[in-house]
């Protein structure tokens, strides 16, 4: 019945009228058990608008965004999704599918997420990773939230390198007040962590120390031994923050001593969203009954098949409320089925191949406006993945501004720092974001 | 009756029980481990640990359910059974005898029931 | 199937061989990759072993996968207090809109397209749940509840009460999120023993209430359907102590332009757009959980807001932000979506939503057989399985071709079968629902036992799962992650 009522509900009037019959009521009001002085007569407001008029609408107010080509990153990246990830990932078995509370009629989705479960294992070289939390940020806030939980660690502060988004501090430092910790800053040096510097700040009351690799700043972080036995020493769990690309290529963490590794999974299977972000988690076998989110397991059925299902629930809020590891329900499973479509779609192979690709397209950009007087690039000592700081003669803000205005995106980090990010999808923009610097600065 | 009750030992409501002979153990009644179903995991405390009466000492998780291990005695944990870590299902198999729990070192007693008293309360 | 039996047909084991379903490992052997000269050797791996797959045997593996799975396009899918309603298909169209494909770091002048669909979502959802402002950023219905909770700390917090008010009051009948989130925020939980109608006690309300108390969290209708008639009362009682109240959406869909939670006297509340705004659920999220406050919390709200100024719109920090509860501001492809069905269905299709679900469930429950306590219903209801187990009579379900509802949920309902069947089902879909719901409790105990026989995996040992939990190929070793071979 267009234009009279929802279009997505099913009932033709003589259905409607059969069914109130069989209910014993007159009119679908009288099924409500509102009282007077708390129903709704007014009106909301809002007009219907046909599924034309609406998509037309949408693209005609999204039209507004500036046409800029984005050179951006910092813990939200931009990378080429194959077709097949959209076709497959859009079926409607998946899409529409609730989560796999029965898992008789939902062995396909968790069959997926257990193979992603495995990727992330191969990935981080740690023995458990869940099937997915909203992003890194919140996956850091549980990160050290499972620290305060378990014996191995001690203390109330977690400790965050000195480069490090300022959403991702922000959101840890709201997920820990509950639990009143503290979050606590230690310094980098040349792009990397200061280890030295790092020791001086440990001491018994640091519960979590986390560090990155890539940095924020695209840095490939070459101490994390170090890092990790400075936690290890203070009796802290150690978190490493990366992202599901990079890990393809940089040593594992597990190997460097981790504990637990957070980071963005979304870089392979969403693609640019605004922040919309896929949070992954994997932890050491010690912290199997502290993980927060979903965990999907093998076992069989009863004919002795192979079967998967969610196990270890008793974790969860659903189970074990106010003492749950978490209170997190739905996370992000179908992006998560996206990531592993992802990479399966690039095998190995080419999961390395698009790695090294980001770390030269990093390393070409640099050189290039490293050119430019009075720029330098990389402005620090490091090896990047996908981008890196820029020092630019005078403020970096105005820079970006004046590149804004050239139709480039850049970040502005610091007064005289701008940073760069490079992928597939940008880096046959280099050149003209070469230029537009050169005018910008000169 | 569906559920034994060993009448030797002693009882607490939340479904523990108590040897009454050395060595002190603690494990959980027949009647909880068929309320809980399956046993998929147990924890225990370390040897050593203080135990108050009345206090958590452990967890005992189903599939489906979680359930706090309350302790029966004032005293101290002196061995665990590390067996349950492997084999779970012993809590259901063998409630009274190798899926005992903790063994104590008895400071006081709490307050506990005879096994006619648990008996009562639960059926 | 009987003659009786309209639904669908779980049966897709067709693409399993005798040991189950092959998986991406064995269908491509595992391929080792090593780095090249791109980085150092010290900081590379020495080689990364992950399936290699050609893209035509992707494609297969994850269309049999769809196969093996069960979504509500397919048909019923009852779950109580999920809201497995339509999704409409032109939804992923407007999500999946190049234009909106832009990063969150851009400037405010870049992204005003973006700002402005955000600015006109946080306004409807005002509306529509009587608040003074809303916030996008929670990605989750938890996630919602947690920045709701934080900022009623951070209210208390700037009254200097924050160290008073440690209770949170949480009926027993409330989702497990609610005291999972209010002890994550560092709360006591209290909890409300259910009255004898199923609804709050507003007695033992009246008890628990105190200058301890913090907030109030409530589900309305709650979690059985039944409107919580005292709501004005427990919302002055709250008051009066110097608490909040705070509104958990996962059941608007039973009010949506008929009653508002801030006519009810609720001061912040969350929405599920993934159940009463048709975003997919996607088989877990993602979701969002926007987050409504009256006016006197809008300065707590999460930073980034936004707000339309004279030039457009910017993003700007509430003065006493409760800071951020996402790394950038939520899972905007999500609210996209739901942007997109507000304004498809306007005012009068929300209150058609609204009438057609609470029809519904009210239809069905007159049509089953199995007993239904309590009412006048909403949008669900739970039906008691009696003297059976209500999670066997959900896998008999199975085999009539629906869905089941959510089992043993809430508990305070005696073997619980709580089912919401949300505005999209027709009626001949309702009739086949009751219809396995009869046919499963109709069925001898020998049948319900072995069930499911017709559905791709048969009963599943849970129970081995737990005990040794195999969580990736690597843990399944030697047996192989595959077929068993």
């Amino acid at each position: 019945m267009p234009g009279d009522g929802s279009p997505y509900t099913a009932h033709p009037p003589t259905d409607r009228a059969a069914m109130l019959e069989a209910v014993g009521a007159e009119r679908v009001e009288d099924l409500f058990d509102v009282p007077e002085a708390v129903r709704f007569d007014g009106d909301l407001g809002i007009e219907a608008r046909s599924e034309r008029a609406v998509r037309r609408e949408v693209r005609s107010v999204l039209d507004q965004n500036a046409d800029l080509v984005e050179f951006l990153g910092r813990g939200h990246h931009a990378h080429y999704v194959p077709s097949v990830v959209d076709h497959l990932a859009d079926r409607s078995e998946f899409l529409t599918s609730y989560t796999q509370y029965q898992p008789e009629v939902t062995q396909g989705f968790l069959q997926a997420l257990f193979e992603y479960q495995s990727m992330l294992v191969e990935l981080t070289g740690l023995p458990v990773a869940n099937c997915s939390l909203y992003d890194a940020a919140t996956a850091l806030g549980e990160a050290a939230l499972l620290a305060a939980r378990v014996r191995e660690a001690s203390g109330e502060t977690v400790l965050v390198p000195g480069h490090v988004a300022p959403g991702r501090r922000a959101a840890l430092e709201r997920y820990v007040d509950g639990a009143g910790l503290a979050v606590a800053t230690y310094p980098m040096a040349g792009g990397t962590v200061d280890v030295a510097a790092l020791r001086d700040v440990v001491d018994d009351d640091t519960l979590l120390v986390y560090a990155e690799t890539p940095t924020v700043r695209g840095a490939v972080e070459p101490a994390l031994d170090a890092v990790g036995t400075a936690a290890d020493d203070a009796d802290a769990l150690f978190c490493v923050g990366s992202d599901v690309l990079a890990l393809a290529l940089l040593e594992p963490p597990a190997a460097a001593g981790a504990d637990v590794v957070v980071g963005e999974a979304d870089a392979l299977g969403l693609g640019t969203g605004f922040g919309t972000g896929h949070g992954l988690f994997a932890a050491r076998e010690a912290f199997l009954r502290q993980i927060p989110g979903r965990l999907v397991g093998a076992t069989e059925d009863e004919t002795g098949r192979r079967a998967y299902t969610l196990t270890l629930q008793t974790r969860e809020q659903h189970i074990r409320r106010e003492r749950a590891t978490s209170n997190v329900c739905t996370n992000q499973a179908w992006l998560a089925l996206r990531t592993a479509i992802h990479v399966a779609t690039l095998g190995a192979e080419g999961m390395v191949d698009l790695a090294e690709d980001q770390v030269r397209y990093a390393r070409d950009a640099a050189a290039r406006l490293d050119d430019l007087p009075g720029v330098t690039a990389p402005a620090d000592d490091a090896h990047h993945f996908r981008e890196f700081p820029v020092r630019v003669p005078g403020d970096a803000a105005r820079v970006r501004d004046d590149l804004r205005d050239e139709g480039f995106a850049v970040h502005a980090v610091d007064d005289d720092l701008i940073q760069v990010c490079v992928t597939e999808e940008t880096v046959a923009g280099v050149d003209d974001l070469t230029a537009a610097l050169a005018e910008v600065v000169s | 009756m569906r559920f034994d009750y060993p009448p030797e030992r002693r009882y607490r409501p939340t479904h523990e029980w108590l040897t009454a002979d050395e060595p002190r153990r603690v494990g959980v009644t027949d009647f909880a481990q068929d309320e809980l179903g399956d046993v998929v995991f147990v924890e225990l405390p370390d040897p050593g640990d203080p135990l108050t009466a009345g206090d958590a000492f452990g967890v005992v998780e189903s599939i489906k359910a979680v359930s706090d291990l309350y302790a029966p005695v004032d005293g101290e944990v002196a061995t665990i059974n590390e067996s349950l870590f492997d084999r779970p299902e012993l809590v259901n198999d063998d409630p009274y005898g190798e899926g005992w729990m903790i063994e104590v070192r008895v400071d006081a007693a709490g307050e506990l029931l005879s096994a006619d008293e648990y008996r009562e309360q639960v059926e | 199937m009987s003659d009786d039996d309209r639904g669908y047909t779980f049966d897709q084991a067709r693409w399993a061989d005798d040991d189950g379903y092959v998986s991406l490992l064995s269908e491509a052997a595992p391929g080792r990759a090593e780095p090249g000269d791109a980085l150092p050797d010290d900081l590379t791996r020495d080689e990364l072993a992950l399936p290699d797959p050609a893209e035509p045997t992707v494609v297969r593996h994850y269309t049999r996968l769809s196969a093996l799975n069960y979504g509500v396009d397919a048909g019923p899918y009852p779950l109580g207090s999920c809201t497995m309603k339509y999704n409409p298909a032109f939804l992923e169209d407007v999500a999946a809109l190049p234009e909106a494909a832009v990063h969150p770091d851009r400037p405010d002048e870049s992204v005003q397209g973006v700002l402005e669909i955000q600015h006109r979502l946080q306004r409807a959802l005002a509306r529509i749940g009587g608040m003074d402002a809303v916030t996008l950023q929670p990605p989750a219905g938890a996630a919602g509840e947690f920045t709701g909770i934080e900022v009623t700390k951070a209210y208390h917090r700037a009254n200097g009460e924050g160290e008073t008010r440690s209770e949170v009051l949480v009926p027993s009948s409330a989702h497990g999120t609610n005291f999972a989130t209010a002890a994550m925020a560092g709360y006591e939980v209290v909890e409300l023993p259910p009255g004898d109608d199923g609804r709050v006690d507003i007695d033992a309300l009246a008890a628990a209430v105190g200058p301890e108390t913090a907030a109030l969290m409530l589900t309305n209708p709650n979690t059985v359907g039944l409107f919580e008639r005292d709501v004005v009362e427990a919302a002055e009682l709250v008051h009066d102590a110097g608490g909040l109240l705070y509104y958990d959406g996962a059941n608007l869909n039973a009010l949506l332009g008929r009653a508002r939670p801030g006519d009810m006297g609720f001061d912040v509340m969350h929405y599920n757009v993934h159940k009463t705004f048709a975003t997919p659920h996607g088989g877990g999220g993602p979701g969002a959980g926007p987050v409504g406050v009256v006016s006197d919390l809008a300065e707590f709200l999460p930073t980034p807001h936004v707000r339309e100024t004279d030039d457009g719109y910017e993003r700007y920090g509430p003065e006493r932000s409760v800071g951020k509860v996402h790394g950038f501001t939520g899972n905007w492809l999500v609210l996209l979506k739901a942007y997109a069905y507000v304004a498809r269905l306007g005012d009068e299709g929300l209150r058609d939503t609204s009438a057609t679900a609470v029809l519904n469930a009210n239809y069905l429950a007159e049509q089953i057989g199995l007993d239904v306590p309590y009412g006048p219903f909403h949008h669900e209801f739970a039906a008691t399985a009696g003297d059976r187990d209500a999670a066997d009579l959900a896998r008999a379900m199975l085999d009539h071709g629906v869905h089941p509802p959510t089992t043993k949920w809430p508990e305070f309902v005696h073997e619980a079968m709580l089912t919401e069947p949300t505005e999209a089902e027709s009626r001949r879909d309702l009739d086949a629902l009751a219809a396995a719901f009869d046919a499963a409790a109709a069925a001898d105990d020998e049948t319900v036992a072995n069930a499911p026989e017709r559905t791709a995996a048969r009963r599943i040992d849970q129970v081995g799962a737990a005990r040794e939990p195999r969580l990736s190929w690597q843990a399944l070793g030697d047996e192989n992650a595959g077929t068993g071979d």
